[in-house]
């Protein structure tokens, strides 16, 4: 039996329209395999497939999953789905099988045994962790009013290593259900963007957008000095722990906090 | 909403001030509570709380911790805004610490606001303004996020019971573990004036409860529940009278947290210890080691401590020196033993202990399946066994495991502390007392 490669988009729908045509192979899942993005190494023997997202076939996916498997993997297989290592494709396609054909259901979160499973937890868990750190360590700036006298829009700027914006969004959108913000994913280059008392929704800007430095408003640079004074006198003195704030709050992260911020 | 802050450098002055006055106290957290926003302002809060930054010390930042004034009639001796100490002092107006709360929430700086004072003019007078203060933010601002005040002891339970309304959590420092140490150490303080409203907010919590059955739509009474601070090191106290007294609070007082807060000197106090090594912050962290384990894990003080044992072993965590002196019950067979006993495992947390209970459904577990589920199999490896089996051959013996635990620390490869193993903590051992000696070893060991 010759292996099957289907190549899938790097996204949620093009893995979840991978695992379709998976099962609309029906030849079994053994020599079935998912792909992310291009082929690297042709392997001998193999049969490559691009296949094209398809939201139909995307939202049947999700059905099922929702139905047969529970929120809970659902939302475990998503955040999976958003991860950055390219095996996702794989580990999902086979925690779906293990939970649907092999028959484990919704508890096929538990079968740490299938090293897919194991690994599908592992990659969630990197996505989850990392959207929980983005929702304490997002810092919003207010920009200029529009001369228009439109009311102030918050912006921020992040980059995750997952795609966790659409898992961030959520939280903000009730916090400050009343504000207008958005948060960009500068290493995917795309939008989460928050009308006031409004629903959210994603824009992706295109691979060839870059951002301007935006401009702020009056106060916003007296806010992030106040908060830069409160954040160095709240530390106390005598147990300075660099390394303990280094740990609790990576690099990766200051990079783009006011607090830590140089002057000027 | 117009936002006014004139003149900008007395603002500033003022933060510097007072929350220079608030650091010492060690509650930050923003958990306990969920609420949803309504649409018609802004914040929510989230059960499991956030943290928003982590300040020089590594602590987390949550909340805006300030003081609502550093003027105080009280002259406790640890304290740094004593009435007989020489610092600038200032105040706040209720619409200054409206204005910041909610500027610095919606660029999610801060989590919510903690407010809490030193005592200006009487208690009554001072309880008067928070509750003014929180009253606004809540009412005028719209704020939902979260907010933590503090109950001041000897105010009218009139004025507590109001603010009990407006905020998340409320809390009323014990400080010493014991009556005579606060006497000694905080001449203007008694024990039972603390006690006194920590009583009357859990009442409170407990009658809410019956309201909020009864009717959905009731006022939350400190929704997120109430929590107190210890002050560590101050006074030649045990570990097991703390522990005690700790204990006690989470049982008759029905407390949410404890806090405990090494001390530090800063007022140089002749009659408290000077304290050359830094604040006792390993002894600190076993506290808050054993504090979890009475929370989370169902162990109790006596377990842990006795009277002739009266504090925790600095060598090793409390949990693991519990397992080498009970070594009777190990090791701990994976794939059969409760969720209790799982969690008695040193290496084995609430976590790992769930997804074990989990795992085992699909068949019996292996070594490596435990190091999946997260299992620390570097500590956990001497108290069990997978379907009869230990991971390598080990001896059952007290002496042997703990050479073998604290042998790992000196290796930089057991258990990690939240600071440097030098300078600022303690020395682990006085035997092996080279902290280089892994790294000569493996250099001459290649």
């Amino acid at each position: 039996m010759e292996e099957k490669y289907l190549i899938c988009e790097d996204s949620l729908e093009g893995i979840f329209t991978g695992i379709y045509e998976a099962y609309a192979l029906r030849e079994g899942h053994e020599h079935v395999h998912i792909q992310i993005g291009e082929e690297e190494n042709f392997r001998l023997f193999a049969v490559y497939l691009h296949i094209m997202p398809d939201p139909v076939k995307t939202e049947k996916v999700v059905q099922t999953l929702r139905s047969r498997l529970g929120e809970h993997v659902y939302h475990t297989l998503c955040r999976a789905a958003a991860s950055c290592y390219p095996d996702k494709g794989e580990a999902v396609y086979r925690t779906v099988v293990d939970g649907l054909t092999a028959g484990s259901g919704r508890r096929v979160l538990g079968n740490f045994k299938n090293p897919y499973v194991a690994r599908c937890f592992e990659l969630a868990r990197f996505t989850a962790n990392e959207a929980h750190y983005e929702i304490e360590f997002i810092r919003f700036q207010e920009l200029a009013p529009e001369k228009t006298g439109k009311s102030a829009v918050l912006f921020s700027r992040i980059g995750p290593k997952n795609n966790v914006v659409p898992f961030v969004m959520p939280h903000f959108a009730d916090r400050l259900s009343i504000e207008n913000f958005m948060v960009y994913d500068e290493n995917r280059k795309l939008f989460g963007v928050h009308p006031a008392k409004e629903d959210w929704y994603l824009v992706s800007a295109g691979e060839e957008f870059t951002l301007k430095e935006p401009d702020l408003s009056e106060k916003e640079a007296d806010y992030q000095e106040l908060f830069r004074a409160f954040h160095r006198t709240i530390g106390i003195k005598s147990r300075e722990n660099r390394k303990l704030q280094r740990q609790m709050c990576a690099y990766r992260y200051q990079d783009y906090m006011v607090e830590f911020a140089q002057k000027g | 909403m117009e936002v006014r802050i004139a003149p900008q450098t007395s603002i500033m002055e003022k933060l510097k001030i007072l929350g220079e006055g608030a650091k010492y106290d060690v509650s930050c957290s923003s958990s306990g509570s969920f609420r949803k926003n309504d649409g018609q302002g802004i914040g929510n809060t989230v059960a499991a709380g956030l943290c928003h930054s982590f300040a020089a010390d590594g602590r987390c930042i949550s909340l805006l911790k300030i003081l609502f004034t550093n003027e105080c009639i009280y002259d406790c001796r640890y304290c740094v805004n004593r009435s007989s100490n020489d610092v600038p002092r200032a105040s706040f107006t209720p619409d200054e610490v409206c204005e910041l709360t909610m500027e610095f929430y919606r660029r999610n700086y801060i989590e919510g606001l903690f407010l809490s004072s030193g005592i200006l003019y009487s208690p009554d007078y001072t309880m008067e303004l928070l509750c003014e203060t929180v009253h606004r933010l809540r009412t005028v601002y719209r704020f939902q996020g979260y907010i933590h005040v503090k109950a001041i002891p000897g105010a009218d339970p009139f004025l507590i019971q109001r603010t009990g309304y407006l905020a998340d959590r409320m809390s009323v420092n014990l400080e010493m573990a014991t009556a005579e140490g606060l006497r000694a150490i905080a001449p203007n303080k008694h024990r039972k004036n603390i006690l006194k409203p920590m009583r009357q907010i859990q009442n409170g919590i407990a009658e809410n409860k019956n309201e909020l059955t009864l009717y959905k739509h009731a006022p939350h009474f400190c929704e997120a529940g109430q929590s107190t601070q210890m002050v560590i090191g101050a006074l030649p106290e045990s570990d097991y009278q703390i522990m005690s007294v700790a204990e006690n609070l989470y049982q008759k007082f029905s407390l949410k947290r404890v806090y405990y807060s090494a001390f530090v000197n800063v007022n140089e106090d002749r009659d408290l210890p000077a304290l050359a090594g830094g604040p006792p912050l390993l002894r600190e962290h076993r506290l808050y080691q054993a504090d979890w384990l009475l929370r989370f894990y169902d162990f109790k003080v006596d377990e842990l401590l006795t009277e002739d044992r009266p504090d925790f072993n600095t060598a090793i965590d409390p949990k693991a020196d519990w397992a080498v002196r009970h070594l009777e019950q190990f090791p701990v067979e994976i794939n059969r033993a409760d969720y209790h006993m799982l969690l008695r495992i040193p290496g084995v947390g609430v976590k790992s202990a769930g997804r074990i209970i989990a795992a085992r459904r699909f068949g019996s577990l292996t070594f490596d399946d435990l190091k999946k589920i997260g299992v620390v199999l570097k500590r956990a490896l001497y108290f069990i066994t997978c379907s009869g089996k230990m991971m390598y051959p080990t001896r059952l013996e007290e002496n042997y495991i703990v050479r073998n635990l604290t042998y790992q620390n000196q290796m930089g490869r057991g258990e990690k502390l939240p600071f440097l193993p030098d300078g600022t903590s303690y020395r682990q051992m006085s035997l092996f007392d080279d902290n280089d000696f892994g790294r000569n070893w493996k250099a001459a060991g290649g």
